[in-house]
């Protein structure tokens, strides 16, 4: 069972390690983007699967790596490579300073305030503030990363760059599940009050997954400001947010494989259809609702340990 | 002043429009613990219907039979595929996990829009403009219409005659005993099942009257203008706190008025992020809202 699972996710990585040379144009971009998205539910699923908390609004920390890319690229010349560390610092701080006030919202309340910090942080964009984000139509113009001298302007060089970030992050959360850390996270998910009762810190651990979501999605979002050269707002509403809050969900949360399949099946599929062009959305939810209604848990549901048998059989 | 009482009197047509789809939100949540984020997208079809019944059905010439008559067949409509949705999204989930009824939700709101965009097209529709009689007062420098008249006392009507269904008859009493402890509803003999049906019959009929109503007083209507009223009257439920019905209303109008204010006094490009601030702040230093009970955790 072990072997299987692991034969199955080298196959995957070696499909991912081929695929631009299968592959080019559209399909190419919609690999990358499929990397980009797949970084951004793991996150999300950091702060809705593991900890438990019901974050509708991570497009913010997504879209902050992007602009905070973008402005320090457009606006004061650094260089791609030189903004990823703010890009992740700077979304992990924010993410810190929103959930501080917010945390100890219990379930639906925290799902309306982080929707609301979303449209608040959307109407930043869009009214120019501090005319640094270019206000409805975004910035334009974002160099490509260079390193030693060369420009990585292709879309390959890009793929694997958003490869290289996939499993940083895959090793990331890998460490997390395994680490204190990853189970404090689990204990609070299933109980706050019994893992405060057993020396948790409750209150520290919850900031703490909104920092590393926060931090891993703004990485991701450089990812997205260089793949299109372009940010503007409307690739940070809230329905983005609800898109990622699905993956998680219908993928299966704390499940890797789970939320890649997620990914797959509300990013890529979509691509797939395009050709149905208008209806596809209409088939997209009717999915959306059968898979929760099939398979409540997600698609492939993370699998804890088993009780030991006198457990089970009451 | 002009534009403080102009403001005031849009603002309080706008905020009952928020405070009958709100009720819809409140009722279901009360009831589920469920957001039923598909409520404002079958706001949104209740505007379609509504003009495609008066123009196909109602042959498009207004008269008092026919305004009655469209008013009482959309609210039949849109109960019905209130109901069905129950039926079909959220029923086989209610013991499943609390967020996978929300993705339904979601799922569903998504059918709804995009089923309105392939059957009435992705361009703005326009309500028919004549349904009632074009009246304009002028008070003083401030322009009242029919239209808003009749969306003011349609509206406090409909709030009444709830509010003393919910509190005097027999069926409200059993909503509100659901809405306590569903269990304990069940061994009373209360039938949950069909106070659910019921909460998404009345939910979704006011908030067809809201869909009607938006079409008559914006004239221009879309399939994405679910998402923005939904959102907008959610938060009013939510002021008002989040399950309980007067608080649905007083919310609507307060967020109406507060949005009037901000539109009129400050800035019309900020509203969204001033609304939704107002929002967080309730929810940080208030989180059961402006009428809302404060309970204890629960260990």
């Amino acid at each position: 069972m072990k072997n299987t699972k692991n034969l199955l996710f080298i196959l995957f990585f070696a499909c991912l390690i081929i695929y631009p040379f299968v592959t080019e144009g559209r399909w190419l971009a919609v690999g990358i983007t499929f990397l980009i998205f797949s970084i951004v539910a793991l996150s999300e699923d950091i702060v809705l699967g593991r900890a438990g908390m019901f974050d509708m609004g991570h497009a913010i920390y997504f879209g902050m790596g992007a602009y905070i890319c973008g402005i320090l690229n457009y606006h004061y010349g650094l260089p791609i490579f030189a903004t990823i560390p703010f890009a992740i610092i700077i979304p992990a701080l924010i993410g810190i300073c929103l959930a501080a006030p917010i945390v100890h919202l219990r379930g639906d309340y925290l799902l309306v305030t982080t929707l609301g910090l979303n449209m608040v942080f959307l109407q930043v964009l869009e009214n120019d503030a501090f005319g640094l984000t270019g206000g409805p139509n975004g910035i334009f113009g974002i160099d490509s990363p260079s390193i030693f001298g060369f420009q990585l302007m292709s879309q390959t060089s890009i793929y694997y760059m958003a490869f290289i970030f996939f499993i940083i992050t895959l090793l990331i959360i890998k460490n997390l599940e395994h680490g204190k850390a990853g189970r404090a996270f689990h204990y609070l998910s299933q109980d706050p009050i019994a893992s405060q009762s057993i020396g948790i810190n409750v209150r520290f651990y919850r900031i703490l997954a909104f920092a590393l979501g926060a931090g891993i999605a703004g990485a991701a979002g450089v990812l997205f400001a260089i793949q299109y050269g372009a940010i503007s707002p409307e690739a940070f509403t809230f329905k983005e947010s609800v898109l990622f809050f699905a993956i998680v969900l219908v993928g299966g949360p704390s499940s890797i494989p789970g939320i890649l399949i997620g990914t797959f099946v509300m990013f890529v599929l979509p691509e797939v259809f395009r050709q149905f062009d208008t209806a596809r959305y209409l088939v997209f939810g009717l999915a959306m609702i059968f898979a929760m209604v099939l398979r409540p848990n997600g698609i492939l549901p993370f699998k804890f340990g088993k009780f030991p048998k006198f457990v089970r059989e009451k | 002043m002009d534009i403080f009482f102009q403001q005031i009197i849009n603002g309080l047509t706008i905020g009952s429009l928020y405070a009958l789809i709100a009720l819809g939100y409140t009722m279901v949540y009360g009831i589920l613990k469920l957001i039923n984020f598909a409520h404002g997208d079958l706001v949104a079809l209740s505007a379609f219907i509504g003009m495609t019944v008066f123009a196909k059905i109602l042959g498009g010439d207004a008269s008092l039979f026919a305004v009655i008559a469209l008013f009482l067949i959309t609210m039949a409509v849109i109960a019905m595929a209130g109901v069905a949705l129950d039926k079909a999204a959220y029923k086989p989930l209610r013991n499943a996990p609390r967020l996978s009824a929300v993705v339904s939700a979601l799922g569903a709101g998504l059918v709804i829009q995009n089923g309105i965009m392939l059957t009435w097209g992705p361009n703005v529709n326009f309500f028919p403009g004549d349904l009632v009689p074009n009246i304009v007062w002028n008070i003083g420098g401030t322009v009242v219409t029919f239209i808003q008249m009749l969306i003011l006392v349609l509206s406090l009507i409909l709030m009444i005659a709830l509010y003393l269904f919910i509190n005097k008859t027999k069926m409200g009493t059993a909503i509100r005993a659901s809405a306590i402890d569903k269990d304990a509803s069940r061994l009373m003999g209360i039938n949950v099942d069909r106070v659910i049906s019921l909460v998404f019959i009345i939910g979704s009929a006011l908030g067809a009257v809201g869909g009607i109503f938006i079409g008559m007083h914006y004239r221009g209507i879309t399939f994405e203008m679910g998402w923005q009223y939904g959102l907008y009257a959610f938060v009013a439920a939510i002021m008002g706190g989040i399950g309980n019905i007067p608080g649905a209303m007083l919310g609507g109008i307060l967020l109406g008025l507060f949005n009037a204010l901000i539109a009129g006094y400050v800035s019309s490009t900020w509203t969204d992020a001033f609304t939704f601030l107002l929002l967080i702040l309730i929810i940080i230093f208030r989180p059961t809202g402006i009428l809302g009970e404060r309970v204890a955790e629960k260990v």
